[in-house]
């Protein structure tokens, strides 16, 4: 086959190839396929017979939402037999521009909409579905996996900035009295690819090291220090294989990883809140963060839940987002759309452990589910 | 002849002198040639290797017969997407490159069909990911197409469309420009002579072609990533805002998934992307032994 | 007659917008690119593609950059020379390995293996060239990259001292060489199957008198077979290279994605296309734009030189072409 491409671009000249087998070839391909599509269909109209009103919705966006997603759609098939929902994970960023620009019907995000993008986009709605986190991870040989390191916000900061090289450096040290650090090079690992888990680190870094937020800044791909031991890693899977690989390696990881990386070996560190207690992501203390923050929320839940205030709140925390437009194509496709997120946040519906577990969210807050709800049903 | 024999000598002298030097030289080549041929072809063991290693166990009648839901299921809406896909963006590259190539072999005037054959030339070395970053702001967001199959085959035409459009004036070409103008001569029409004269030689060209831009589609993810969008049912005919599934959007977004059943997915969408691959090769092949013999 | 004569102009008409397809589209693609990108041309200047500094800037800030008269998020800066240089280089690599290493087992297929083991040996190699970029790049992920990281490089590192740019440190098996390998993996098929096809086609006489004559296997090559191929072979490199440039997925999966310049053959780089698959998305975030115009741009930047490279290639085989005419002639 390769020759034919090299004699296409010109290399060298085609020879005649025996007709008579190509156009039988051909043919059985074309005649397979339409049978194999006749077959199809006819199976599909034998199977499910969908209503007249059969609504198609398309959901793009956070890679993080996308495995939720997928999981909702066979259990709201059962609720909904004419909705046929189709999740891909794009990444948040093409999920807001296709929901905004009605590509499709339903955005995911990581992050919530700037002010610049909301005033360039009115009419959308930002809401939050259920909530996720955030852990760091490490990979330091003679630390046990139950030992788990405390790490300042501030500590971590310097690490990804270069400042602080090995990990047996005295500010390490203070805050970890007991263990035994290795010499070993600090290897800090990032997202190259554009991330909510990026954006998530790095507020987090701005709220708890002064220097960060004039360097560095936050966003979902931001321009990291030029540090001589820093990797990038594409997705969270590639993040979880490079921290495997690099002995002392530190990484952000997004909690549907955690698994992962924890099997990887990876050490998960002590996170230091705002009261300056230690924590993991933990059921316990992500919800305790979010109660915190329910207050604070405003009517359009455009919040950032980092560093929640609170002796018992993880500090790494977020709202994962549904893009929505107010206005839908039509009145079925609103209806759709409403009954689908109402049920997502529901308790018994899309909120259920089952579903939270395997991923690791927490379901909303009883308290700020009305607010979702408010918004949903704005959705006209 | 005296003048000649002592320059023999000297020749042949000159010669035996180093040939066992020479003999050796060629060796080492030869043998460092033959490490390097059991290299690649040990390469090819490792990587079909891995594939159908890690891609075999998920290789069962309920993957290929059942749609991707959740986290895993099965792979028919992508296989039958991508064949979809195929198809359409064959159908479009097939008609507007066999009609192209014509011209080019048959209509054009020597300039302009240097002309023609140069654009079709840079067509070929635009990279993918521009076609899928073009088709996705101009076609899915500015014409307002959505994910859909048509912003996604005219992407994957427009990616085959070059090598269709070459090996049907390749094709052609070979068809000599006598037996063109002899069939005028005998006053057959134009359009009688094309079809009797010049396109019967050339057809298993031009079909070798087709075979050859289904294969090219078959393995890409770059410029459907933006254009195709996913789909978790089998593909429907609806052309505009309507997304499809396809096997390589498996491999790429399920291998970057936290799950083990996710990760067995996309090596087995993998194994069948070699497979089917594998069948056009092997068809290819057929074909162009068929044309030796002939 | 007259219906077919109809006809016959119909087709012709038909067959003449076809052949204009391509160029249409070429156009279309680098107009677009063209017009959506001068903003940060505007934005950047000349600095755009001499900037070692890619930094799409904080697009949650309610302060803006403004240069040029274009606004962009706060901070940011769009230069693209790391990507170009993590381009050429990882495509370099890939072409340095793989021409050597596709000749002489071209030239083996040809010259030593025995006719039935050819065909059936050929075909293997082929089959390299189809498989998918996402499975090559999975296959870089498991295989190549701790490869590189635990086996090659450490070899690699010895040569440091004589070569600077092979010296350490090595950090990960995510850099430059993995991906000039896997691309050069990629490539190896398309130079083999040229060469080996090229190879067919040299005179047998003149080979088999060389033989005669007492020449080595090696050295017939050396003078008949490479001298005949030059041109085809120069084609096919460049083809090579070509897809090389332009590869997106398989790059994005080993490069390591570091956006810095690269100090060495172990540093971790981004090339243009996987910047570009990389970076879209964070780009729509931007609710000025500047970053997906900035995106545009570098499209257009890696069209320009794919577009470039192909006439260069053109132009050289025109060259070649001639001298070899020449040679025959003399």
């Amino acid at each position: 086959m390769l020759n034919t491409i090299m004699k296409t671009m010109g290399v060298s000249t085609l020879t005649k190839a025996s007709k008579g087998s190509l156009v039988a070839i051909a043919a059985a391909l074309l005649v397979s396929y339409a049978g194999y599509t006749g077959l199809q269909s006819h199976v599909a109209s034998q199977a499910a017979k969908p209503a007249a009103s059969t609504v198609r919705l398309q959901e793009t966006g956070s890679t993080l939402l996308f495995p939720l997603f997928q999981a909702w759609v066979p259990a709201y098939k059962k609720v909904a037999p004419n909705v046929l929902i189709t999740p891909a994970g794009t990444g948040s960023g093409v999920g807001i521009q296709d929901a905004t620009s009605g590509a499709v019907q339903i955005g995911a995000s990581d992050a919530f909409m700037s002010n610049g993008q909301l005033a360039k986009a009115p009419g959308i709605l930002n809401i939050p579905l259920a909530i996720s986190a955030q852990q760091i991870m490490y990979n330091l040989p003679g630390v046990k996996q139950n030992v788990h390191l405390k790490l300042t916000g501030n500590v971590i900061a310097q690490m990804f900035e270069g400042k602080i090289k090995y990990w047996n450096d005295p500010q390490v040290a203070k805050l970890n009295k007991g263990v035994k650090l290795p010499h070993l090079l600090v290897s800090p690992i990032h997202r190259i690819d554009g991330s909510g888990d990026t954006f998530l680190f790095t507020t987090f870094m701005t709220d708890t090291n002064p220097v960060w937020s004039q360097t560095v800044n936050l966003g979902t791909s931001v321009t990291w220090p030029q540090v001589q031991t820093s990797l990038g890693a594409v997705g969270n899977n590639g993040v979880v294989q490079q921290a495997q690989k690099v002995k002392g390696s530190i990484a952000y990881v997004g909690i549907s990883w955690l698994d992962n990386g924890l099997k990887a070996g990876l050490g998960e560190a002590l996170v230091q809140n705002k009261a300056g207690k230690f924590l993991l992501p933990t059921p316990a203390t992500i919800s305790a963060a979010a109660g915190q923050m329910i207050k604070q929320t405003p009517k359009d839940e455009r919040l950032s839940l980092i560093y929640a205030p609170g002796a018992n709140s993880y500090p790494i925390i977020n709202y994962e987002y549904a893009i929505v437009n107010k206005k839908q194509a039509s009145p079925a496709v609103a209806t759709a759309v409403r009954n689908l997120l109402l049920w997502g946040i529901s308790p018994t519906g899309g909120n259920k452990q089952m579903f939270m577990n395997k991923v690791h969210f927490l379901p909303l807050p009883a308290s700020i589910a009305p607010l979702s709800r408010a918004q949903i049903n704005e959705i006209k | 002849m005296s003048m000649v024999s002592p320059n023999r000598t000297i020749f042949q002298s000159g010669f035996t002198a180093n040939k066992n030097k020479r003999r050796s030289i060629s060796l080492l080549f030869w043998s460092i040639a033959g490490i390097l041929l059991i290299l690649v072809l040990g390469i090819v063991v490792l990587i079909l290797g891995t594939v159908v290693y890690k891609g075999l166990p998920g290789l069962t009648l309920t993957t290929l017969m059942t749609d991707t839901s959740g986290i895993a299921g099965g792979l028919e809406n992508a296989i039958l997407g991508t064949l979809v896909l195929i198809v359409a963006s064959v159908v479009l590259s097939g008609v507007i490159g066999v009609l192209g190539g014509t011209y080019i072999a048959v209509f054009a005037r020597p300039g302009i069909a240097s002309v023609l054959r140069f654009a079709t030339e840079v067509l070929a070395g635009v990279p993918s990911i521009i076609i899928g970053y073009f088709g996705y702001t101009v076609m899915v967001v500015q014409w307002g197409f959505g994910y859909s199959l048509l912003a996604a085959a005219i992407s994957l035409g427009v990616l085959t469309l070059p090598y269709i459009v070459r090996t049907t004036e390749a094709s052609l070409r070979q068809v000599p420009k006598t037996l063109y103008e002899g069939g005028l001569a005998l006053g057959l029409t134009q359009e009688a002579t094309l079809r009797k004269v010049m396109f019967r030689p050339a057809l298993p060209g031009i079909f070798t072609g087709l075979l050859l831009a289904i294969s090219i589609g078959l393995g890409e993810t770059a410029p459907l990533l933006f254009t195709a969008g996913w789909s978790n049912f089998n593909p429907t005919l609806t052309l505009v805002h309507n997304p499809i599934a396809y096997l390589t959007y498996v491999v790429w977004t399920y291998s970057q998934e936290p799950y083990h059943a996710a990760h067995q997915l996309a090596y087995t969408a993998g194994l069948i992307l070699v497979l089917l691959l594998l069948i056009l090769n092997i068809g290819v092949r057929f074909l162009q032994r068929g044309s030796s013999q002939s | 007659m007259k219906s077919s004569s109809g006809f016959s102009k119909f087709f012709k008409v038909a067959t003449g917008i076809a052949a204009g397809g391509p160029i249409l589209i070429v156009l279309a693609i680098i107009i677009a690119l063209l017009i959506d990108s001068i903003p940060v041309f505007r934005f950047q200047g000349f600095s755009f593609f001499t900037g070692m500094s890619w930094d799409m800037g904080n697009s949650y800030s309610t302060a803006l950059t403004i240069h040029g008269g274009e606004k962009a998020a706060f901070g940011a800066s769009f230069g693209i020379l790391p990507f170009i240089l993590g381009t050429l280089l990882s495509s370099l690599i890939a072409i340095v390995i793989a021409v050597p290493v596709a000749l002489m087992t071209a030239l083996i297929l040809v010259y030593k293996v025995p006719a039935p083991l050819q065909r059936i040996l050929s075909p293997a190699i082929e089959l390299l060239a189809g498989i998918p970029s996402v499975v090559y790049g999975i296959w870089g992920i498991l295989v190549v990259a701790p490869f590189v990281q635990y086996n090659l490089a450490p070899v690699l590192l010895h040569l440091g001292t004589i070569i600077p740019f092979l010296g350490g440190p090595i950090q990960t098996g995510f850099g430059l060489l993995t991906a000039g390998l896997v691309l050069a993996v990629m490539i190896i098929p398309i130079v083999t199957a040229t060469t080996r096809d090229l190879l067919a086609q040299v005179p047998k006489l003149p080979m088999e008198g060389a033989y005669a004559l007492g020449l080595t296997s090696l050295e017939g090559i050396r003078f008949i077979a490479l001298p005949w191929i030059r041109r085809g072979l120069l084609g096919a490199v460049v083809l090579g290279w070509g897809r090389a440039l332009g590869e997106t997925m398989a790059v994005l999966m080993v490069s390591g994605g570091a956006a810095n310049m690269p100090t060495n053959i172990y540093s971790a780089v981004t090339t243009m296309a996987s910047a570009i698959a990389a970076d879209l998305d964070s780009a729509m975030n931007d609710y000025t734009n500047m970053s997906v115009h900035a995106i545009t741009g570098l499209a257009l930047t890696l069209l320009v030189i794919t577009l470039v490279t192909n006439m260069v290639a053109r132009l050289l085989v025109r060259i070649g072409r001639k001298s070899s005419d020449m040679e025959v002639q003399a």
